[in-house]
């Protein structure tokens, strides 16, 4: 209902919206490094916004069980929203919002990046402050330490780990929804956002390899020196801040040739610590100096707190209030529109949409369990894959659908095979780091049992291994399908040398109505349906599925 | 001829800044029948030593002979108790005493007849569709143990299986262990068992191996002479517990 009241309040904006053609762009690779700049820049403005976004809903969620029961599932239901399919929706209201400057296109992609990144972190700060062993808090309370103090010693340092790995989840993430922006803007839609994305599409659809090739490695560079210079280190000097005691910890991520490169990236761990901890020191010690702050000794201030917090309320209240029912005025507004005849076609279109979606689900599975399960047998085999697929993994797919698409047309003629691979495209690494995630956490002691007791190794995958990987299967799976949907939107209607190849499904139904008949009812339908299906089957189906694992099948022995 | 022989085991580990030695020329043997007790300080490789027994990892050098025969591979005549009791979680108690059977290729039924039997043995009768993570500790070890157990092993092997018990319970179960070993009609005989808790070691075994650490030596085979069952308040009791522990302090 919500989501719906947000949609038709997006779509109002539409009318408003001028008609907007972006700068041109060239494909040279001359330009390369201004448009690979454009794309990370978005990004790290994207970034920023998310990690303060976690850091402020996450603490406060895990202040009581009232936020908790709200805000919790408010974050459920923002993750299983589609949200490619808000795109085109975003860029009517930013413009809007921007008096129709090229800003609002900018706004928009970073808007729907933030999206895509910020939910995973805050729910990562916020089950890393609840899972805070209660000793560590009664320590401090005993200590009588103070809130900085707390802060500063418990619950920042708590949020570490699972910040920084979820960061780096969100990156991918991100970078997979940013390509997508920007080959949305050069295809179909109106605007034109100069970036990576745009570049590559823009290559691949004058038949330029070259250039095309040159801006896959380019794009690749960015990641992997990301990865070698940010994230190795970062995720090396979050270990410190681990609760548990895990013996069996090898180091998995590293790849020879590229640990001289990761020796920068210790001295950039510490020169942005040196740069921080006087800051958060001196804050520390500013607090300190100063004389308990007594507030009840100003009765004026007291007085004037009050009025301030009451008007603050008061106003996020109005505007929601007024959100909402300009919001369902709109909503009320599209749907009393005449119901094109199309509308009857939703229901088939969202099961053809669904058997694709299968299909490279089971595609998926079929490669990611085997793996999953000999890298369960044989540490060696495990080391050597996860920096490769880490690698591979975080390559925005997004970047290789036109040259995906184009192959397969010229295959095949038709693009439901290439349906089918960029939806798998979307999902498969979902599943595999989960799974190998799973496949590590197997207590070496358990493996031990099932070979001392001589057990097959038939067996042992029927005894241990599939049970124990059983509740990451579920979680893959549930990102996997929340991927797929995303890359379904794309997925089923592409534009190549002014020709719309499509087939027959929701999420071509959605974009032929927002790129070509602008039919705003229709995109609403179709995106409500998707949703619908989204939360149903999260409802209906993962989320029981996950429960009964999580009691069933988990390593508490 | 022993039963169980070890002739100048060595174990190192290999990681990134070179080897670690953890166990070093290692000899001793066990006769049928015996239970043995090595004990050592954390870290001098006392439960490689047991893996290296049952064969689930290789000597770097020397050789481990079983009835005379090189021990190459699982030996399927000993069964190992862990610590941590390493039950599957999402197994019954039934099916996890099941598992070694299964293992063996015994048909269901005369499976679930012998595992019966021994879940009878240690006690847990009523329990046989209970999951592990509804059982107290000590009733999970009995899980382990049963499991052991039933596959009739010759040689039960015994990594520090009572460490992980509150010591109440870990009183009751070694006089559970020692009644299940006198007991005529119990296949296993033999049993070594690897401890840090010295007065454990003194209690229940007829010798105990002392180790030093890093690299684990063996530095002292004492018979344990003292009449069962055996009294912590007797005077024999206590001067060997102090002896076990001056020999391992002196070498750490």
């Amino acid at each position: 209902m919500a989501v719906a009241a947000i949609l038709a309040l997006f779509f109002e904006y539409k009318r408003h919206a001028p008609v907007l053609r972006g700068p041109h762009l060239s494909v040279s690779a001359r330009n390369l490094p201004y448009y690979a700049f454009c794309s990370f820049y978005r990004m790290l403005a994207a970034y920023a916004l998310a990690l303060i976004f976690s850091l402020v809903y996450g603490p406060t969620a895990a202040r009581s069980r009232a936020y908790e029961r709200v805000m919790i599932p408010a974050i459920d239901i923002a993750q299983s929203v589609p949200v490619v399919g808000f795109f085109p929706a975003a860029i009517y209201f930013f413009v809007a919002l921007a008096h129709g400057s090229r800003l609002g296109v900018e706004l928009a992609a970073i808007f729907l990046i933030f999206t895509s990144q910020a939910w995973n972190m805050a729910l990562g700060v916020f089950e890393a402050i609840r899972t805070i062993p209660q000793d560590s808090i009664e320590a401090l309370d005993a200590f009588g330490a103070g809130g900085w103090l707390k802060l500063k010693r418990l619950l920042l340092p708590a949020c570490v780990p699972k910040l920084v790995y979820n960061s780096i989840l969100s990156w991918v993430a991100g970078w997979y929804y940013l390509i997508a922006c920007e080959i949305i803007t050069v295809g179909p839609a109106h605007y034109r956002l100069p970036g990576l994305g745009s570049y590559l599409m823009e290559a691949a659809d004058k038949g330029r390899s070259g250039e095309l090739i040159a801006g896959l490695a380019a794009l690749l560079a960015i990641i992997i020196l990301m990865d070698v210079i940010v994230w190795q280190p970062l995720s090396t000097w979050a270990e410190k801040f681990r609760y548990e005691f895990a013996a069996t910890s090898e180091p998995i991520r590293s790849l020879g040739m590229l640990e001289a490169l990761g020796a920068v990236g210790p001295g950039i761990t510490r020169a942005v610590r040196s740069v921080l901890i006087p800051i958060v020191n001196s804050i520390h010690r500013a607090q300190r100096a100063t004389p308990p702050f007594n507030p009840a000794a100003y009765p004026i201030l007291v007085r004037a707190g009050k009025a301030l917090r009451v008007a603050a309320v008061g106003s996020v209240l109005l505007l929601t209030v007024y959100g909402l029912v300009s919001g369902v005025a709109a909503l009320i507004r599209t749907l009393m529109q005449p119901w094109p005849a199309e509308v009857k076609r939703i229901p088939a279109a969202t099961i053809a949409s669904m058997l694709r979606m299968i299909a490279a689900y089971a595609i998926s599975l079929a490669w990611t369990v085997p793996c999953a399960i000999y890298a369960s047998e044989s540490p060696r085999f495990a080391r050597r894959l996860a920096p490769i697929a880490e690698i591979v993994g975080s390559v925005p797919a997004t970047a290789l659908f036109p040259l995906i698409v184009i192959f397969v047309i010229h295959v095949t003629g038709g693009m439901n095979l290439a349906s089918i691979l960029l939806i798998l495209t979307g999902m498969q690494w979902y599943l595999l780091f989960n799974l190998l995630a799973g496949a590590s956490q197997i207590p070496a002691d358990l493996k031990e049992a099932s070979r001392s007791f001589g057990l097959s190794r038939f067996a042992t995958w029927r005894k241990l291994t599939l049970p124990a990987i059983v509740p990451s299967l579920l979680t893959g799976s549930i990102t996997a399908w929340g991927g797929g949907w995303n890359a379904l939107i794309l997925s089923e209607y592409f534009v190549y040398r002014s020709k719309t190849y499509q087939v027959f499904g929701l999420g071509a139904m959605l974009d032929d109505a927002t790129y070509r008949s602008g039919n705003g009812l229709m995109i609403l339908l179709t995106l409500l349906s998707m949703v619908l299906v989204v939360v149903l089957l999260n409802r209906l189906m993962w989320r029981r599925l996950y429960d009964v694992a999580t009691e069933r099948y988990r390593m508490d022995y | 001829m022993a039963l169980l022989e070890l002739n100048r085991v060595s174990k190192s580990f290999t990681h990134a800044k070179g080897a670690l030695r953890v166990l070093e020329d290692i000899s001793f043997s066990v006769e049928e029948g015996e239970l043995v007790a090595i004990v050592g300080p954390s870290g001098c490789g006392k439960s490689t030593m047991l893996r290296i027994i049952n064969g689930l990892m290789p000597a770097t050098s020397g050789q481990v002979l079983y009835r005379g025969r090189q021990v190459d591979g699982i030996n399927r005549e000993c069964a190992l108790v862990f610590q941590s009791f390493a039950l599957m979680p999402w197994l019954t108690v039934k099916a996890n005493v099941e598992l070694g059977l299964e293992a063996q290729g015994i048909a269901p039924a005369a499976r679930e007849k012998r595992a019966n039997v021994y879940i009878d043995k240690v006690g847990l009768d009523g329990f046989e569709e209970a999951y592990p993570r509804e059982l107290s500790g000590g009733m999970k070890q009995r899980v382990g143990l049963a499991r052991a157990l039933a596959v009739e092993p010759r040689v039960l092997l015994m990594d520090e299986p009572f460490s992980a018990l509150d010591a109440l319970t870990a009183i009751t179960l070694r006089e559970e262990l020692l009644d299940i070993w006198q007991a005529r009609d119990m296949p296993v005989h033999t049993i070594i068992i690897v401890t840090h808790i010295i007065e454990e070691a003194v209690e229940l075994a007829d010798r105990i191996l002392v180790l030093s650490t890093s690299p684990g030596r063996l530095v002292a085979d004492l018979k344990v002479d003292l009449p069962r069952p055996r009294d912590r308040r007797n005077e024999g009791f206590n001067a060997l517990t102090d002896k076990v522990f001056s020999l391992i302090e002196e070498r750490a």
